[in-house]
């Protein structure tokens, strides 16, 4: 049963990763990007690490593929749809490299020996049971499984509360960089027309297409008035 | 439990999204779709972990959650990742006008 519904899920997975990596339309490879997301958070739930299913659907569906969004949105392309598709070269090398490196990684899985008094965790069929039996204490597992949150909580502020810091630290850098990267609207009008005498200056541009968008944000009032006028 | 899912099953799992992966980093010239890729190999990485956790045996001493603690500051490292990542291609779609990493080469000599 959990094997049937293991390789159903995974297969829909795959499907799913395939239509991010092929899909011509952005925002379709991006809503393909959030079904392969809730395919690993299932996979998450059959490894029985159901909080790390929910930071997943949260973080990685709610605030990444959201922000993947907003990206694809502010930067859709002024050519058309033509820079979405692959490029005409590199299909070849790009098949031979990821093909290569699964079967390096299939054939690393397949022929593990095990480290010397280990067994082989290529061999390994079940998962060691957190059912408590009658009259023995549960399995130190059991404890972490039932109560994930709990414990994660109480992992954070003990056993790793240096990189717990150092998350914190990275994630502050991370907003600073993002917010400087991305800010400069303290003077809006200088930047703005230098990128529009870059674009009228490139010769790949379609003409009257190039700089459509900062024309229209100072003369669309006046072309709103113009006709009450009239 | 005689019908468990192998571990063999998760990591060929994880192998082949992280070879799909590499091959939209590869294939793709739009920068948003790189990061896409990018964001798939994160996660095949982040299976390989939390199953290994699940059915390995813990040595003496180890926190009873290592996998999933380290899963989760992937999570946190992906999410500014992709922060400073979207930051950066609209930084570059502002001054080359394409969100094309073909197009991003003033640095290539």
């Amino acid at each position: 049963m959990s094997q049937t519904l293991f390789l159903a899920i995974s297969a829909l997975g795959l499907l799913a990763a395939v239509g991010t990596i092929l899909a011509r339309n952005l925002v379709h490879a991006a809503l393909y990007l959030v079904a392969f997301f809730f395919i690993v958070a299932c996979q998450f739930v059959m490894l029985e690490a159901e909080f790390l299913a929910a930071v997943q659907v949260l973080i990685y569906i709610g605030a990444v593929a959201i922000l993947m969004l907003f990206g694809i949105m502010l930067t859709r392309n002024v050519q058309g749809d033509d820079t979405t598709t692959p490029a005409s070269g590199s299909t070849l090398p790009a098949l031979v490299a990821g093909l290569g490196l699964f079967l390096v990684i299939a054939f690393g899985i397949n022929n593990h020996v095990g480290l010397q008094d280990r067994a082989a965790w290529s061999a390994t069929r079940t998962r060691p049971s957190i059912v408590a039996e009658a009259g023995r204490e549960p399995p130190p597992r059991a404890g972490a499984i039932n109560a994930m949150g709990k414990t994660v909580g109480d992992e954070m502020m003990t056993r790793f509360v240096l990189p717990f810091e150092v998350a914190g630290l990275l994630l502050t850098a991370a907003l600073v960089g993002a917010i400087a990267l991305a800010f400069r609207e303290g003077d809006e009008e200088t930047p703005r027309r230098g990128g529009m005498a870059t674009r009228a200056s490139g010769a790949t541009e379609p003409s009257g297409v190039g700089n459509g968008r900062e024309v229209r944000g100072s003369t669309s009032p006046e072309a709103l008035t113009t006709p009450s006028r009239s | 439990m005689s019908h468990d899912i192998p571990l063999n099953w998760f990591l060929y799992f994880a192998a082949a999204s992280f070879s799909i992966g590499l091959m939209g980093v590869l294939l793709r010239r739009n920068a948003v779709a790189v990061l896409m890729a990018i964001e798939i190999m994160l996660n095949a990485a982040n299976i390989n972990l939390v199953a290994f956790w699940r059915y390995g045996t813990p040595p003496q001493g180890e926190g009873p959650l290592t996998g999933v603690m380290v899963a989760i500051f992937v999570i946190t490292i992906a999410a500014a990742e992709v922060a400073v990542g979207i930051g950066l291609i609209l930084l570059c779609y502002r001054r080359w006008h394409a969100a094309d990493v073909d197009r991003f080469d003033s640095m290539s000599g």
